[in-house]
C-alpha cells in the first residue's frame, strides 16, 4: 500500500473511532448480563422464596435495597412459576400501599396501589398461560374476586410498599406485611 | 562510452523509477512490516480503551438518557419498562435499583438547584411551590451516590400529609443541616461538599406517571439561600 503519511493517519483515526463505537455498544449491552448483584439476587438474602419477607427499615447506612423510600416499609417475595401459580394476598391497614411485580431482569410486569386495587384487600393470582388453561377447566369459586395475571417469564419477584403514617403504627404494619402471603393456590 | 555516463543498473529494472534520485515528495512511502503491525495494534488498543472508558463514564454518571426534565427535576418514566433504552437498562441493572412502577408512582430527582448550580450538602436550600397532584408524596435527601446519610434528628425525609402549607396550598421547605422552623428537611450531619446531594421527590398514586402527562405541570423551585 502506498499512502501518504497524512492519509494513513486519517484512516487510522477513523478506524479507531469506528472500532471504539462498536466496543462501546457491546460493553453497554453486555452490562445487564454481567452484573454481580441484581435486585432479584439481592432479595434472596432476606428469606426463603414464595413468602413475603419483611425488609429491614430503610435507615442511613443500612438500606436493604438501593433507592427505597425511608417513609415506607417494604416486603419482598421471590417466586418461580415453574413450581405452580402464585397467589398474592394481603390486607394492610395503611392509607397507601402498592405492589410492583418485576421479572428477574428487573422489568416491571404489573403494578397497582390500594386505590387501583378497588378493595382494601390485595388478592392477585400470577400464572403462566398453560397454568391458566388448566385452571379454567376447574376454576376456584373466588376466581372473579382475584386479579388474574398471565406472565410469560416464570421467575420474578413482588415488592410490597406500605406507607408508615406515624411511627406508632410501625408494629401493626410489620405484622400485616409478615402476614401477607405469596403462596401456591 | 565510459562507465560514468551509464545509468545505474536499477534504473532499467521494473522498480527502477523508485530510485532515490526521485525527490522525496513523489517517492512512494513503503513502511516496515513491524511498523504496520504496531500501528494496527495501536488502533486496536486505542479503540478498546476509548470504547470501554466512554461506556464506563456514561453508565457511572447514573443519569439515564430518556429523562423528562421539569426545571431542576428529572423523572425516568421508562425505567424498568421494555421501552427503556440500553443505557438506562445498564444503569438500573448495575445499581440493582427497583424502580417505582407506573401503577405505584413516580420518582423525580434533582441534582441541581433552579439556577443550575450543583446541590451541595453544606448549603441551605428553600424548596417552595407546589407539586403535581398525588395522593401522597415524600421528599428525601440523599448523597451524590443515592444513599441516605445520617442527619441530626435521624429522619431523612418529609411527607406531604405532615406539611405546613399556605392558605393557597403551596408549601415552603427549608433543607439544611441544622434545625429550622417550619418544614425542615434535615441534610447530612457531617457531609463535605464533595459528598454530593440529591433531592428525591416520590409522588405516589399520581396521574402524571406517564411522560406526556408531565408536560406543563408545576414543580417546586429549589433556591440556594446560603452557603458556608
Amino acid at each position: 500500500m502506498t499512502l501518504s503519511l497524512r492519509f494513513s493517519l486519517i484512516i487510522g483515526i477513523l478506524a479507531t473511532l469506528c472500532l471504539a463505537a462498536i466496543i462501546h455498544i457491546l460493553v453497554v449491552l453486555s452490562i445487564p448480563q454481567n452484573v454481580q448483584h441484581s435486585a432479584y439476587d439481592n432479595i434472596s438474602g432476606y428469606g426463603p422464596d414464595r413468602q413475603f419477607n419483611l425488609l429491614p427499615d430503610t435507615r442511613p447506612g443500612q438500606e436493604p435495597l438501593p433507592d427505597l423510600d425511608p417513609a415506607m416499609k417494604h416486603a419482598a417475595c421471590r417466586f418461580d412459576l415453574q413450581n405452580g401459580p402464585v397467589l398474592f394476598d394481603a390486607r394492610i391497614p395503611v392509607p397507601f400501599w402498592s405492589i410492583g411485580l418485576f421479572n428477574s431482569s428487573g422489568e416491571t410486569i404489573y403494578s397497582l396501589n390500594n386505590r387501583t386495587a378497588g378493595a382494601e384487600r390485595l388478592s392477585m393470582l400470577v400464572l403462566t398461560p398453560e397454568q391458566l388453561s388448566i385452571l379454567r377447566e376447574n376454576p376456584p369459586e373466588n376466581l372473579d374476586e382475584l386479579i388474574v395475571l398471565e406472565v410469560e417469564q416464570t421467575s420474578g419477584f413482588g415488592l410490597l410498599r406500605a406507607f408508615v403514617p406515624h411511627p406508632s403504627k410501625a408494629d401493626s404494619i410489620d405484622d400485616a406485611l409478615t402476614e401477607a402471603s405469596c403462596r401456591t393456590l | 562510452m565510459s562507465d560514468q555516463n551509464r545509468l545505474p543498473f536499477s534504473a532499467y529494472s521494473e522498480t527502477g523509477w523508485q530510485d532515490e534520485k526521485l525527490p522525496p515528495i513523489i517517492r512512494p512511502h513503503r513502511s516496515h512490516p513491524i511498523r504496520t503491525l504496531a500501528s494496527f495494534l495501536l488502533v486496536l488498543v486505542a479503540a478498546a480503551l476509548l470504547g470501554i472508558i466512554s461506556a464506563y463514564l456514561i453508565v457511572e454518571r447514573e443519569q439515564p438518557l430518556d429523562a423528562v426534565r421539569l426545571g431542576p427535576w428529572a423523572a425516568y418514566p421508562n425505567a424498568g419498562t421494555p421501552e427503556a433504552d440500553p443505557y438506562s437498562v445498564a444503569i438500573y441493572t448495575r445499581g440493582a435499583v427497583i424502580p417505582l412502577a407506573i401503577g405505584e408512582g413516580l420518582a423525580l430527582t434533582a441534582r441541581e438547584d433552579s439556577a443550575g448550580r450543583e446541590l451541595d450538602p453544606t448549603c441551605i436550600y428553600r424548596i417552595a411551590g407546589q407539586t403535581p397532584t398525588a395522593r401522597l408524596w415524600t421528599l428525601t435527601a440523599v448523597d451524590g451516590r443515592g444513599r441516605l446519610t445520617e442527619t441530626l434528628p435521624g429522619r431523612t425525609h418529609l411527607v406531604s400529609n405532615a406539611l405546613l402549607r399556605d392558605s393557597d396550598g403551596t408549601f415552603e421547605i427549608v433543607a439544611a443541616r441544622d434545625p429550622k422552623s417550619g418544614n425542615w428537611l434535615p441534610l447530612s450531619a457531617n457531609a463535605s461538599a464533595s459528598d454530593g446531594l440529591r433531592f428525591v421527590l416520590r409522588l405516589y398514586d399520581a396521574p402524571v406517571t406517564t411522560g406526556a402527562a408531565l408536560d406543563g405541570v408545576s414543580m417546586p423551585l429549589i433556591e440556594r439561600l446560603a452557603c458556608p
